[in-house]
C-alpha cells in the first residue's frame, strides 16, 4: 500500500489550486470594464488626494479684484488657443468669480468622501442588523426585517429628504440620511448570505466545540458571506454619491461655498443655456464618478460570484 | 402549544406594527379629532362648486349679526337701516382708521383718526380689493381660490400647480380685455421661463435671469420692458440677538459691504446701489445722509471697539427665490459670505423654504443676517419706511427704535411732500445711525414679450395688467411668472406673485394706471377728502356687476374692509388670518385679542 501511494503521488501533475481571492482576481483582470471602472476610480482618488497640488486656485477663492476675469467666463486654454494675456482657467469661471476647474477637483474629493463614508455607515448598522437578524432567526429576525420592511415601502429619496428636512440641510445630515434609507439593502444581503451559510459545516464545527453566538457569527459566518455585500458596497458608493448630489441640488446638502458637484450644478442651473460649462463640467463629474463605481461593482460581483467560475 | 406561539407572535407582529405605522400617521396628521389651528387651505372649500354652493339661505344662517349681538364688542359694527357702518370706539387702538360707514348705498366715507394724505395711493393697492359681502360670508371670510371681482376677468379653474386660468368677464364696466382667454403659469427657474418664451409656450415671462437680458434683447422675436427699479434689497439684522444688539457691530457690517461690487457684478442693467432704505425716485425718498461708503478698515474698527476684535460667527438666512430686488440671490449670498469674511465675520449659509422664511422674519427669528428686499405697492414713502420701521412694523429688525417710529408717524400725518421733507430727512437718517439694515440696491428687473405681443407693458409696481394685452392673432394670453399665487384672497397675501394674480380679477377703489404709479378712479369715480384730511368720502361707480351678478354697493366696500380692520370679526380669517397689509398700512386692528394692535 505504501509503495503505491507513494506512486501516486508522484503521477500527479504538481499543482495547487489557487485561492479563491486569487481566482477572483483572475476573473476580475478579464473584463475590461471592470478595469475601466477601476482606473476611474483610481484616478479619482489620486486626484482627491492630490488635490491641493492639482487645483491651480483655493476652490472658494473669489477672482474678482484679483485678477481680469469675467463673471461665467468660458473656458480658457492656452495651449487651445485662447489669449495668453488671460489667466488660463481650463473650466471657466463661476458665477462667483471663482476657478471651476479647482472646484471640480475639489469636489472630487468632497464627493469620494460623501460616497465611502455614506456607505461605510449604512453597512456598519445594516450588517449588525441584518446579521444578527440571520443568524437568530425567529422573533428577533421577524422584527428586525419587518421594520426594514417599512422602511423600505417608503420611497428612496423622498425618506432622504424627510429626515433631512427634520436634521436640517447640510451636508452631514445628507449623509446621515443617505446612509439611513440605504441599511436595509445592506441588511438583506448579508442576512441572506447569513441564512446560506450559517448550516455550514464549519459553522456546525464551531457550534460543537462550544464558541460563543458572536464568535460564532462573526469570526466564521461572516467572513464567508461577505462576498455579495462588497459588491453591494461599491455599487453603493456610486448611488450615495448621486443620492447626495441631487440633494444638495435640491438645497438640503452642501452648502454654498463647498465645493460639491451637485449644489455646484445647482447653483449654476439657470445659465444652462448662457454658461453650459458651468453645469456640463461637475455634471460629467458625476457622471464619471457613479460610472466608475457601477464599473467597478459589476466587475466585483463577476469576479465574486463563484457560480461564474467557468 | 404550537399554535399558541404562532399566534403570540403574530399579535405582537401586529402590534410592533401598529406602533410603527401609527407615529407615522400622527406625523401625517392622520390624527382623527384634532382640530387644526387655525384655519388651513386644506381645510377650506377647495373647488368653485363647494364654494359657490352656498346659497343665499346658507349666507343667512351665517353667524355675524347674532355673534354680534351675543358678544359686543367696543367697536360698533351694527347695520344702520341698510347701510353698514363699522368704527373704532376711539383713536387709541393705534391704527388710523376711526370709522368706515356706507352714508348711501353709493357714498362710503372714511374717517381717520389723524390727516391721512397717502389715503389714495394705499386705498389703490389690490388687498383693499371689494368682493360682494355675500360672497365673504357663503366663504367663511376665506374666498382663497374663488374671488368674485369686478375687474375685467374672472377665475375660470385653478389647477393647483399647475395653472390658473380666466375669462372675459362680458359685463366689465371698463373696457374689455383684449383677450377671452388669460392663462397664469409659473416656474422658479429663469432658464425655463426663457426656454418656453422662445419656444412659444408662453406668451410673456417675468423676471428673466440677468445674463439673459441681453440674450432676450437681441432675440428678434422678442421684446425686452425693463420694469423701473421701485424696489430695494437689504441685508437685515435683528438687534435683539447679540452682537446685532450692539449699534457699532451693525454699524461695522454696514461699512464692510462693498455694495457696488455686488450691483456691478450680479445685477441687470438698469440696476443701481441704494443710497437710502426708499428708491429715490419716490418723493422724498433720499433726503438726509447717503448710506455709509464701503471702508473695510473702517469696519474692524468698529468691530473691535464694539468687542469682537476677532470678529464672529453667525449665518446668512434666505429663500433662494429670484425677485426684481434679487435676481441671484445663491450668488449674493455666496459674495456677501466672501466680503464679511475679509473683516473677520465668519458666515454660514442657510437656505430657507420660501415660505418658512419670511414667517421667520416676521416673528423676529432669524437671528443672523437675513438677505431679503421689497417692491413698492404703491409710490409713497410710507410704502417702504413705515412698514419696515413704523410702529405697525413686523419683528424683522426686533424692537422698534422709538425715535424711527415717531418721526415716521409724524411725516405720514402731513399732506405736503415739502412739509414732510424735513421729517422723512430726519428719519432717513436715525436709520442710517441705527443700521437695522444695510440697503444694497434698487434692482432693474424687466418682462419680457412675444414680439407679436400689442399692449405690452411693465408695472414699476409689478402689477402688470393683462386686459390690456393683445397677443397677435391669439385668444389667449399665456403669462409665467416667478411662482404659484399662495392665494387669490389678497386681503391676505403678501406675495407678489399671488398680488399680480388678483389684480386681474378685483379692483378697489381706486386703482393705479397701468405701467405706472399715478393713481385713477376705479370703483369709485372719486375719493374727495376734507379739508383737514380726516374724512374721505368716495362715490361709487353706476351699474357695476360682480362677476356672480350683483351689484356693487356701500355695504359691499365697507364689508370688505371691515373683515380686514376688525379682529373679532366672525369673517375676519383669511389664508393666515395675518392680513399683513392692513395692519402695516392702517395701523392696525380693532378688537384685537390681548390689547391694542400697535404701540
Amino acid at each position: 500500500m505504501a509503495v503505491d501511494v507513494e506512486t501516486v503521488a508522484i503521477s500527479l501533475p504538481r499543482r495547487t489550486a489557487a485561492s479563491p481571492w486569487r481566482q477572483a482576481l483572475r476573473r476580475f483582470s478579464r473584463q475590461r470594464s471592470a478595469i475601466a471602472g477601476l482606473l476611474i476610480i483610481g484616478t479619482m482618488i489620486l486626484v482627491a488626494i492630490f488635490a491641493p497640488l492639482i487645483a491651480p486656485y483655493d476652490p472658494e477663492q473669489v477672482l474678482l479684484g484679483i485678477e481680469d476675469v469675467g463673471k461665467r467666463a468660458p473656458p480658457c486654454v492656452h495651449l487651445l488657443g485662447c489669449d495668453e494675456m488671460q489667466s488660463q482657467h481650463i473650466m471657466g469661471v463661476d458665477g462667483n468669480f471663482r476657478d471651476q476647474f479647482s472646484r471640480v477637483v475639489y469636489g472630487t474629493r468632497v464627493s469620494l468622501f460623501i460616497g465611502f463614508i455614506t456607505v461605510a455607515v449604512a453597512m456598519l448598522a445594516g450588517v449588525l442588523l441584518g446579521a444578527v437578524a440571520g443568524y437568530l432567526g425567529g422573533w428577533v429576525e421577524d422584527v428586525i426585517m419587518r421594520i426594514l420592511d417599512v422602511q423600505l415601502a417608503f420611497p428612496f429619496l423622498l425618506l432622504a429628504i424627510a429626515i433631512v428636512s427634520v436634521l436640517g440641510p447640510g451636508l452631514m445630515n445628507a449623509m446621515l440620511g443617505i446612509a439611513i434609507v440605504t441599511i436595509p439593502q445592506y441588511a438583506r444581503v448579508i442576512r441572506a448570505g447569513i441564512l446560506a451559510t450559517k448550516e455550514e459545516e464549519y459553522a456546525a464545527a464551531a457550534r460543537a466545540i462550544g464558541s460563543s453566538h458572536p464568535r460564532i457569527l462573526f469570526r466564521h459566518i461572516l467572513p464567508n458571506a461577505i462576498s455579495p455585500l462588497i459588491v453591494q458596497g461599491t455599487l453603493g458608493i456610486g448611488i450615495a454619491i448621486l443620492d447626495v448630489a441631487a440633494l444638495s441640488f435640491l438645497g438640503l446638502g452642501a452648502q454654498p461655498p463647498t465645493p460639491e458637484w451637485g449644489s455646484m450644478l445647482s447653483s449654476e442651473r439657470n445659465q444652462v443655456f448662457s454658461a453650459p460649462h458651468l453645469v456640463f463640467f461637475p455634471g460629467m463629474a458625476i457622471m464619471l464618478a457613479v460610472l466608475g463605481f457601477n464599473l467597478l461593482g459589476d466587475g466585483l460581483r463577476d469576479a465574486l460570484d463563484p457560480r461564474l467560475k467557468q | 402549544m404550537y399554535v399558541v406561539g404562532t399566534h403570540w407572535r403574530r399579535q405582537a407582529a401586529l402590534l410592533l406594527l401598529l406602533a410603527l405605522f401609527l407615529p407615522i400617521l400622527a406625523a401625517c396628521g392622520g390624527q382623527q379629532g384634532a382640530a387644526p389651528e387655525a384655519p388651513t387651505e386644506a381645510t377650506e372649500p377647495t373647488t368653485e362648486t363647494e364654494a359657490e354652493a352656498p346659497t343665499a339661505a346658507d349666507a343667512e344662517e351665517e353667524p355675524t349679526e347674532a355673534d354680534a349681538e351675543e358678544e359686543p364688542t367696543e367697536e360698533t359694527a351694527a347695520a344702520e337701516g341698510d347701510l353698514l357702518v363699522v368704527s373704532a370706539p376711539d383713536c387709541e387702538y393705534g391704527g388710523i382708521l376711526q370709522e368706515i360707514a356706507a352714508i348711501d348705498e353709493m357714498t362710503v366715507q372714511f374717517t381717520m383718526c389723524r390727516p391721512d394724505p397717502a389715503f389714495p395711493v394705499k386705498a389703490a393697492f389690490v388687498p383693499f380689493s371689494i368682493q360682494p359681502s355675500e360672497h365673504l360670508e357663503a366663504t367663511d371670510g376665506s374666498p382663497l381660490e374663488n374671488p368674485v371681482g369686478t375687474g375685467p376677468y374672472m377665475v375660470d379653474t385653478w389647477d393647483r400647480g399647475e395653472q390658473v386660468v380666466y375669462s372675459r368677464f362680458a359685463d366689465y364696466w371698463g373696457d374689455p380685455a383684449q383677450t377671452e382667454t388669460l392663462v397664469f403659469r409659473w416656474s422658479a427657474e429663469a432658464a425655463q421661463r426663457l426656454l418656453e418664451l422662445q419656444t412659444g409656450t408662453v406668451d410673456a415671462i417675468d423676471n428673466p435671469a440677468p445674463d439673459d437680458f441681453v440674450n432676450a434683447e437681441e432675440d428678434e422675436n422678442l421684446q425686452l420692458i425693463e420694469r423701473a427699479p421701485l424696489n430695494i434689497f437689504y441685508v437685515g439684522m435683528n438687534n435683539t440677538y447679540p452682537p446685532f444688539d450692539n449699534e457699532q457691530v451693525r454699524q461695522a457690517i454696514a461699512m464692510g459691504i462693498d455694495r457696488r461690487r455686488i450691483v456691478d457684478n450680479f445685477y441687470p442693467p438698469g440696476s443701481s446701489v441704494a443710497t437710502h432704505f426708499t428708491p429715490c425716485a419716490i418723493p422724498n425718498a433720499c433726503v438726509g445722509e447717503e448710506w455709509y461708503e464701503y471702508d473695510p478698515e473702517r469696519a474692524r474698527e468698529l468691530l473691535a471697539e464694539a468687542g469682537y476684535p476677532e470678529g464672529f460667527e453667525t449665518e446668512i438666512a434666505y429663500r433662494d427665490v429670484v425677485r426684481s430686488y434679487l435676481p441671484e440671490p445663491g450668488v449674493v449670498a455666496q459674495d456677501l459670505q466672501a466680503q464679511l469674511a475679509e473683516i473677520g465675520i465668519t458666515t454660514e449659509i442657510n437656505v430657507m423654504e420660501s415660505g418658512a422664511f419670511i414667517a421667520a422674519a416676521d416673528a423676529g427669528e432669524l437671528e443672523g443676517l437675513h438677505l431679503l428686499g421689497w417692491n413698492a405697492d404703491y409710490p409713497d414713502m410710507t410704502n417702504f419706511v413705515d412698514f419696515h420701521f413704523g410702529a405697525g412694523a413686523s419683528q424683522q429688525f426686533g424692537e422698534k427704535f422709538e425715535d424711527i417710529t415717531s418721526t415716521l408717524q409724524e411725516a405720514a400725518s402731513l399732506a405736503d411732500n415739502e412739509e414732510r421733507r424735513p421729517l422723512y430727512e430726519e428719519a432717513n437718517n436715525l436709520i442710517k445711525e441705527h443700521a437695522p439694515m444695510v440697503p444694497i440696491a434698487n434692482g432693474g428687473s424687466a418682462v419680457v414679450y412675444q414680439a407679436d405681443v400689442a399692449g405690452a407693458h411693465a408695472s414699476p409696481l409689478s402689477n402688470e395688467y393683462f386686459a390690456v394685452v393683445q397677443p397677435g392673432e391669439r385668444d389667449t394670453f399665456v403669462w409665467m411668472q416667478n411662482a404659484e399665487p399662495i392665494s387669490l384672497y389678497c386681503a391676505d397675501e403678501t406675495d407678489g406673485e399671488s398680488l399680480r394674480a388678483c389684480e386681474q380679477v378685483l379692483e378697489g377703489l381706486l386703482r393705479y394706471e397701468v405701467g405706472g404709479t399715478e393713481v385713477e378712479p376705479a370703483l369709485a369715480t372719486a375719493c374727495e377728502p376734507s379739508d383737514d384730511l380726516t374724512v374721505w368720502t368716495c362715490s361709487l361707480r353706476e351699474g357695476v356687476m360682480f362677476h356672480d351678478g350683483s351689484e356693487l354697493d356701500a355695504n359691499d366696500v365697507v364689508m370688505s374692509w371691515a373683515v380686514q380692520w376688525d379682529a373679532s370679526h366672525p369673517l375676519h380669517v383669511g389664508n393666515t388670518g395675518a392680513f399683513t397689509y392692513f395692519s402695516a398700512l392702517w395701523g392696525g386692528f380693532i378688537n384685537e385679542e390681548g390689547g391694542d394692535a400697535a404701540e
